[in-house]
């Protein structure tokens, strides 16, 4: 099962709940190779919409890079870049991806991928002067935006 | 010199059955942000494979400065399998010469069941410490180990107990909130699999079959790897 169809389900089944006011800062997200161009060759469907969807239930101002989904640029790090020597390379690489966000003019970028957050927020923020957008994995903004009941009667009742 | 014939198949192991479909038009290293890095580009990389100049390919760091995005193969106009044919010429290199730690990650993880080769006591103990750490604001918060008949078995990316163990904190946040059954493995938890990197077909098996294993025996319903 893909994280973005599990977070979807528990936003629309109401399991979690999330206060969107928490990010209200210009925010855009990154689509992974992965998830977006090789799942939609390799099975048959590319994960645009969703995450785009649970992003927006956790931030108020959602702004898209441009070209995006399937048409989107790898942030320089994939197929195991992050890992390999050339460091030099993958930083060329990635000057069309930081150009990307920088154009949108957000503050907060979503990324879906260790790999792309990463290269992101640990090369391309500090190679391309952008340290001002905050880099955050798609689990991790819906995770900060989350609202968390009190669950003291449960927890009693599983230690019984 | 004999010339180089392409129905001559044996010298192109390289070019896939499709490659001779390509019609030069450029339209693969047109979009790709490596393009002329290496002296290379991924037009150049199909011509040289159809003439059966594997070796230059493979000797080149061009399929490995390639991301395999699929930016390429996307665009190209008679649907050439463009990044299986660069990661073919990957796994063609021997295995001492693939560069930096991939291949050293692979054999670590065919070795001990993760990347970094963290050993299972030290992986339970940080599991236990942050569990209790995430409990203090979460009343009654574990982290459920080798958990029988969950519904959702999650992998975890070695990278989060190796160097960023607080990140675990997110999806576990996000599972307390929604009361869900999960579990993780005490063994065999790593949910990368650099052999999609470098090629290697046989251990990327060996390590998908061993998260499979688990799947079964856990009897969960789901699995989910949050990579």
């Amino acid at each position: 099962m893909s994280i973005h169809d599990l977070l979807k389900q528990y936003l629309e089944e109401g399991r979690i709940k999330v206060d969107k006011s928490i990010h209200h800062e210009l925010t855009t997200y990154h689509d992974p190779c992965n998830y977006g161009r090789k799942s939609e060759r390799m099975f048959g469907h590319g994960y645009y919409e969703e995450p785009r969807w649970v992003a927006q239930q956790c931030c108020e101002n959602f702004v898209d890079m441009y070209p995006n989904r399937a048409n989107n640029f790898c942030c320089g790090a994939g197929g195991g870049a992050w890992a390999a020597p050339y460091v030099e390379e993958r930083t060329f690489y990635g000057r069309t991806k930081a150009k990307q966000i920088k154009d949108t003019g957000a503050k907060l970028l979503i990324a879906p991928c260790h790999n792309c957050r990463d290269m992101i927020m640990k090369s391309l923020r500090k190679e391309y002067d952008f340290m001002d957008v905050e880099v955050k994995y798609l689990w991790e903004l819906v995770a900060d935006s989350l609202v968390i009941e009190p669950r003291e009667e449960e927890g009693e009742a599983e230690e019984e | 010199m004999e010339p180089l014939l392409i129905s001559k198949r044996e010298k192109r192991r390289l070019a896939s059955q499709y490659a001779d479909l390509c019609l030069t038009c450029g339209t693969c290293a047109g979009g790709c942000p490596v393009t002329g890095v290496d002296g290379l580009d991924v037009r150049k990389v199909v011509r040289l494979a159809l003439l059966g100049m594997d070796q230059e390919v493979i000797d080149s760091k061009f399929p490995w400065v390639c991301t395999l995005c699929g930016r390429c193969e996307h665009a190209c106009p008679m649907n050439i399998d463009l990044t299986a044919l660069l990661r073919s010429a990957r796994a063609m290199r021997p295995r001492d010469q693939v560069p930096g730690v991939l291949h050293k990650g692979v054999a670590q993880c065919l070795k001990s069941g993760n990347n970094v080769g963290i050993p299972k006591e030290d992986f339970l103990f940080l599991l236990e410490d942050l569990a209790a750490e995430l409990g203090e604001e979460l009343p009654g918060f574990e982290v459920p180990v080798d958990k029988k008949g969950a519904k959702y078995l999650f992998t975890i990316n070695s990278k989060e107990p190796f160097a960023e163990p607080e990140d675990m904190f997110f999806w576990w946040r996000i599972l307390y909130a929604a009361k869900e059954s999960w579990t993780v493995t005490s063994e065999n938890w790593e949910g990368v699999n650099w052999g999609l990197f470098t090629g290697d077909d046989a251990a990327m098996k060996e390590i998908v079959g061993r998260v499979v294993k688990n799947y079964k025996e856990m009897e969960c319903e789901y699995l989910v790897l949050p990579e």
